[in-house]
């Protein structure tokens, strides 16, 4: 089951996504990348209706790549979320919508502050510390509630997401595999291995 | 479904409306126009134009008349049961289907040809509505040519399947159904895509689609490896097919085996299921996949060595 | 089509010519010069900056714009028509990344782009683009670089140099004389800065220079990197000058020695 989570920490957030494509009861591909780096400083993790989630992502991705070179400097995370709920809103009602749930971290360089927006395929947006979508949420939230520290550092970050994944790989029925780990900060976005 | 024969035709009510049609279009300057393909797009506007039914929602429509799960005696029957696999390796892309083509439970054909041969450099396969493959794989050969005509290069395998993907997307939800893998070598290499009905891409290096595809995964994910040979691979994707040809009762009748190399894809040959089973692909009596016949084999050799032995 | 008839601005001459399309070319050749100069590896864009009035802020002046990662585009003519076309090309790179994948070749994009202008040659109710346009880069998956030009009319082609814009001809012969094949990263840039003080005559400052080097890779130089070059090309033509003029000098003493000896001979007759 699709399942991604996300966290904040000190000057950054971490983004984890399963890696499973699956059709009926057989699992496609065990590798598929379902974070993509939408800007320099952006993350966004996309699950839902198979077709739906690539689709948006890719008309995102190329958005705000295309606001990049035309004003030659990238859309603040908080105006990335905002446009890209408005662009699920507007889908929904349209004749068809978009079913996508996404997760959006990233790192906002002209303040110096990390943001994560939640997001989900009626076009809610919440600005977390932590978040999680699909069947994992109902595990890795509680366990956020009472382990999630917004001061923490990276190396306690990855442990506390370790804890999340963790827990998943031992409760849920049909638990994911493999996890993509991806972290923005000051620096931009990068891929971690655990 | 009958467009194509439409805009070719120069007489008729729809030519005619077409036409009216056109020349109301030319004067504007239409969005598309600067869209992504400016002047240069496909043989009339983007997808072709498609008819559906006129009732109110075409897709429910289709569902009631096709459904045999729901109503067995349904009018119309899609054929679903199939196994299709590629998987890519060291000497190109294997790509091996089955021949049966079901309706219910009416084998309505066994020497169904399930692999769409594109172009000479690209196979697509065939399983869900076999009108569906047939019809949308075919007319993304027109537009693999026209881009070879167009920038002077062949197509790439992503590209192609992108576009394949793109198109059946914007049909989602009407009742379109396929999964299919675009094989074929291209700058980057052998490349193998998965595309279905549900707007779904995925690069990879190992596909297998349709109702006997958990029979044939058992199969391929044991034997390969990446540096499987030539002959190895074919041996592979054969028994593969033959295992879920054995196992899935809407599978079946014979395999066609392909392979794509550099040069381009070449049939490797056509190969009756049952024959497999008792002699393998060649024509030696007792040399088959069989479970049954592989142990008899087994405990002849056996028997052999024993006797070997003995002596 | 009785409407297009009496919209369309574009109509031709009884001899054949599209007089709009000729204007607009005539609006291209009042623009400021641009310069498309095709190394071995390395394609260099330069232009003519107009000199910016003392309050403007030069920032906002550009005439040279990158469509996508790996596509320049420099321009001469109308510059607000400059912008729309460049607008439109950018939407079709991202809209191709879309569709296909794969980012746009430069021949793919030239040809929109050219696509684009033809169009307005030969609809009801425009005029067409008054810019002609250079367009350079790298296509994926590859290392050559490319020059391509396209004109009002929606003509392209593909260039090993070429120039647009005011005195474009001179430019272009100057070229057609120095071009060599497969010219490093410095003579390309050399050989761009010196065709364009062909036109420029107020120097370094009323120059800019972009040079990519590979897929993606691209720099622009700063003012006191083309300051340098300049006065490099100012002193070999000043020593080429010196050379020249000591020759002549030379051949005149040498006249005037012989003259001189002639003389002395027919005096000493």
């Amino acid at each position: 089951m699709e399942t991604s989570f996300a966290i904040t920490g000190k000057g950054y957030v971490i983004v984890a996504s399963d890696t499973t494509a699956a059709r009926s009861i057989v699992k496609m591909k065990t590798d598929e990348d379902k974070i993509k780096v939408v800007s320099p400083h952006l993350l966004m993790s996309y699950s839902g209706e198979p077709g739906d989630t690539l689709q948006f992502a890719e008309y995102v991705e190329r958005n705000l790549r295309l606001f990049h070179i035309r004003n030659n400097y990238s859309l603040r995370p908080s105006a990335a979320a905002s446009w890209i709920r408005r662009s699920l809103a507007q889908s929904l009602r349209s004749r068809k919508p978009y079913s996508v749930n996404l997760m959006l971290g990233g790192f906002d360089v002209t303040a110096d502050t990390p943001h994560l927006y939640w997001i989900d395929y009626l076009g809610t947006m919440t600005e977390v510390p932590f978040g999680a979508h699909g069947y994992g949420s109902y595990f890795a939230l509680s366990l956020l509630d009472r382990y999630h520290d917004p001061e923490a550092t990276l190396e306690e970050g990855l442990v506390t997401l370790k804890r999340c994944i963790d827990e998943v790989a031992k409760r849920l029925v049909v638990s994911p595999g493999k996890y993509k780990i991806k972290v923005v900060d000051k620096d931009g976005a990068r891929e971690i291995e655990m | 479904m009958n467009s194509i024969a439409n805009r070719f035709s120069t007489t008729g009510p729809i030519s005619e409306l077409r036409k009216a049609q056109f020349h109301v279009e030319d004067d504007e300057f239409a969005d598309s126009v600067w869209g992504s393909e400016a002047g240069f797009g496909s043989l009339a506007k983007g997808v072709p134009n498609f008819t559906v039914p006129s009732v109110s929602d075409p897709s429910a429509f289709l569902r009631l008349h096709t459904d045999d799960f729901a109503d067995p005696n349904c009018r119309i029957k899609i054929q679903h049961g199939t196994t299709t696999l590629a998987f890519r390796f060291q000497g190109g892309v294997i790509v091996a289907v089955d021949s049966r083509a079901t309706a219910g439970s009416y084998v309505a054909s066994g020497t169904v040809k399930k692999v769409i041969e594109i172009n000479p450099y690209l196979l697509g396969t065939m399983a869900g509505g076999a009108a569906d493959c047939q019809y949308w794989e075919t007319y993304l050969g027109i537009h693999c040519r026209l881009h070879e005509l167009r920038n002077r290069e062949r197509i790439s395998v992503s590209a192609a399947s992108k576009y394949l993907s793109n198109l059946v997307y914007s049909y989602k939800g009407m009742g379109l159904s396929m999964g299919t893998m675009i094989c074929g070598w291209d700058k980057t290499g052998p490349a193998v895509f998965y595309v279905d009905s549900d707007g779904t891409r995925l690069k990879g290096d190992m596909f297998s689609v349709g109702s006997g595809s958990t029979f044939a995964y058992g199969v391929l994910d044991q034997g390969y490896r990446w540096d499987l040979t030539d002959e190895e691979a074919q041996e592979l994707g054969r028994r593969s097919i033959y295992a879920a040809g054995h196992r899935d009762a809407f599978s079946g009748n014979t395999c066609n085996l392909y392979h794509v190399k550099e040069d381009g894809w070449k049939f490797i040959g056509n190969y009756d299921i049952s024959k497999l089973h008792y002699d393998g692909p060649g024509e030696t009596p007792g040399a088959g996949y069989g479970y049954g016949v592989r142990i008899e084999r087994n405990s002849a050799a056996a028997a052999a060595t024993s006797i070997t032995v003995q002596a | 089509m009785s409407r297009s008839y009496d919209r369309a601005l574009t109509v031709f001459s009884p001899d054949g010519h599209l007089f709009q399309v000729e204007y607009a070319l005539e609006a291209v050749r009042k623009g400021t010069c641009a310069v498309g100069v095709r190394g071995k590896d390395v394609v260099v864009l330069g232009v003519e900056k107009k000199s910016v009035l003392q309050l403007q802020d030069p920032r906002t002046v550009r005439k040279v714009a990158m469509l996508d990662d790996h596509v320049c585009l420099a321009f001469a003519g109308l510059t607000a028509d400059g912008r729309v076309l460049i607008d439109k090309a950018r939407i079709e790179c991202q809209s191709h990344r879309l569709t296909v994948e794969d980012p746009v070749t430069v021949e793919y994009i030239t040809r929109h782009i050219a696509g684009i202008q033809q169009r307005y040659t030969q609809s009801g109710g425009v005029r067409p683009f008054g810019i002609s346009t250079l367009i350079v880069g790298f296509d994926p998956h590859d290392t050559k670089p490319h020059l391509y030009m396209t004109e009002p009319s929606g003509i392209y082609s593909a260039w090993k140099a070429n120039a647009i814009g005011r005195s474009s001809k001179t430019v272009r012969e100057f070229l057609e004389k120095n071009h060599k094949d497969d010219l490093s990263r410095e003579e390309s840039i050399k050989l761009a800065v010196k065709s364009l003080l062909e036109v420029v005559q107020t120097g370094a400052k009323n120059i800019e220079i972009s040079v990519m080097e590979s897929y993606g890779k691209i720099t622009n130089l700063d003012l006191t990197q083309i300051e340098a070059i300049v006065s490099e090309i100012e002193k070999e033509k000043e020593a080429e000058a010196e050379r020249k003029r000591s020759r002549l000098a030379a051949t005149a003493a040498g006249q005037a020695s012989m003259t001189s000896r002639a003389t002395e001979a027919t005096s000493g007759q």
